[in-house]
């Protein structure tokens, strides 16, 4: 079997913000094509893996290689041309208020193209019934729920065709049906156009829909990666907490009681 | 990219190569506005030697169609590797364009 080609790739990333050690030496592959999720509790940095990833953070120590490029190393322009190679979906979709849904899908279009109008006009309009929105063109991002403010932001990040994308949270907040939708979606970029997907989430139903491999982080560092048999039969407490989403377990929800008293009486 | 054109039975016959993706959809666009400006009324694309076709490739194929039927005329697509298929197939495209599996099939059926 051919070896499979690592497409990002952090090596021992270490990265404070203040006080907090919110990465403590992670290490991880992405391979080509494949959708990897990275799951974790809230706060246990997987946001921060993710920009690490699309270079909007440096890690205090480590390295992030995207494609072969060590990201610490490249300049801004550098770190534009790869930004053309992939797209972001934002948690909130990150719609910007004053453009329509047209605008904010074709933005990327009109500033690093020069397509006619009219090639742009039915590449949104493509984009848009792949997410289930074609028709909503003229309507403000005020006027979209949540769900469909998210769509859109999928629109805007598949409209230039990346190579990879990032998704933070693309199903929170969204009803079964439109996530069932998203993750579809997700799994069509991958087996149809071999789009290489880094999915950041804890919605475990998500997970186990789209991954081909998981990574699960706790306190800044990476517990396990595996595949999603893998996980669903971990001998890991941890793990085996996080996926069957019980309260209790090895990992603490609550800081212990004594410190709370303590903090209390302070 | 690069695009010849025979005529083969009054049929303009195009044979595309290389991706038709964002840098190249421009040149594709003004090659086929050349060809559109005969008013050929039967236009097949063969796509044999197009391994990838992006969004910007696709959308000008779209821009293509809708500009030949503004005529009247035919267009036809040929020749797609399982690859470009996909594509057609995730932007449902392949109900929207009349796609034969061989360049004989297409011309065949004008």
């Amino acid at each position: 079997m051919a070896e499979k080609e690592v497409i990002i790739e952090l090596k021992d990333v270490h990265k404070t913000f203040g006080s907090r050690n919110v990465l403590r030496g992670v290490s991880l592959q992405v391979y080509k094509g494949e959708t990897l999720v990275i799951m974790g509790g809230s706060g246990c940095g997987k946001s921060t893996v993710l920009r690490h990833m699309v270079g909007s953070i440096r890690p205090d120590s480590g390295s992030v290689f995207m494609k072969g490029h060590n990201l610490s190393e490249l300049n801004e322009d550098g770190l534009d041309k790869l930004r053309k190679k992939f797209g972001i979906l934002f948690q909130s979709g990150a719609l910007l208020d004053s453009l329509n849904v047209k605008e904010n899908v074709s933005m990327p279009l009109r500033e690093h193209t020069k397509l006619d109008e009219n090639i742009i006009n039915i590449m949104v309009k493509m984009k848009l019934e792949l997410v289930g929105l074609r028709g909503f063109e003229d309507l403000m991002p005020a006027q979209l729920s949540g769900g469909m403010k998210k769509r859109v932001g999928l629109a805007r990040a598949i409209v230039m065709d990346p190579e990879i994308i990032f998704y933070d949270e693309p199903t929170a907040g969204l009803d079964p049906i439109v996530a069932g939708v998203i993750d579809k979606l997700i799994i069509d970029l991958r087996t149809k156009l071999q789009i290489t997907s880094v999915v950041v989430t804890h919605d475990m139903n998500s997970v186990f829909r789209i991954a081909d491999r998981i990574a699960m982080l706790h306190e800044g560092k990476i517990l396990q990666v595996g595949t999603k048999a893998e996980f669903r039969n971990t001998p890991d407490p941890m793990a085996k907490q996080f996926v069957n989403g019980e309260p209790e377990g090895p990992i603490n929800f609550f800081m212990s009681s004594d410190d709370y008293l303590e903090e209390l009486t302070k | 990219m690069q695009i010849k054109v025979e005529d083969k039975s009054g049929i303009k016959v195009c044979y595309a190569e290389g991706d038709i993706d964002i840098n190249s959809s421009p040149q594709v666009k003004k090659a086929f506005d050349k060809i559109i400006q005969t008013k050929s009324g039967k236009v097949l694309i063969n796509l044999e030697k197009v391994g990838y076709i992006d969004s910007s490739g696709l959308a000008t194929l779209v821009e293509i169609l809708k500009n030949v039927k503004g005529f009247g005329g035919k267009l036809k697509l040929c020749n797609l590797s399982s690859k470009v298929r996909s594509l057609f197939e995730i932007t449902k495209l392949e109900k929207l364009f009349d796609i034969k599996d061989t360049e004989t099939d297409a011309i065949g059926t004008f």
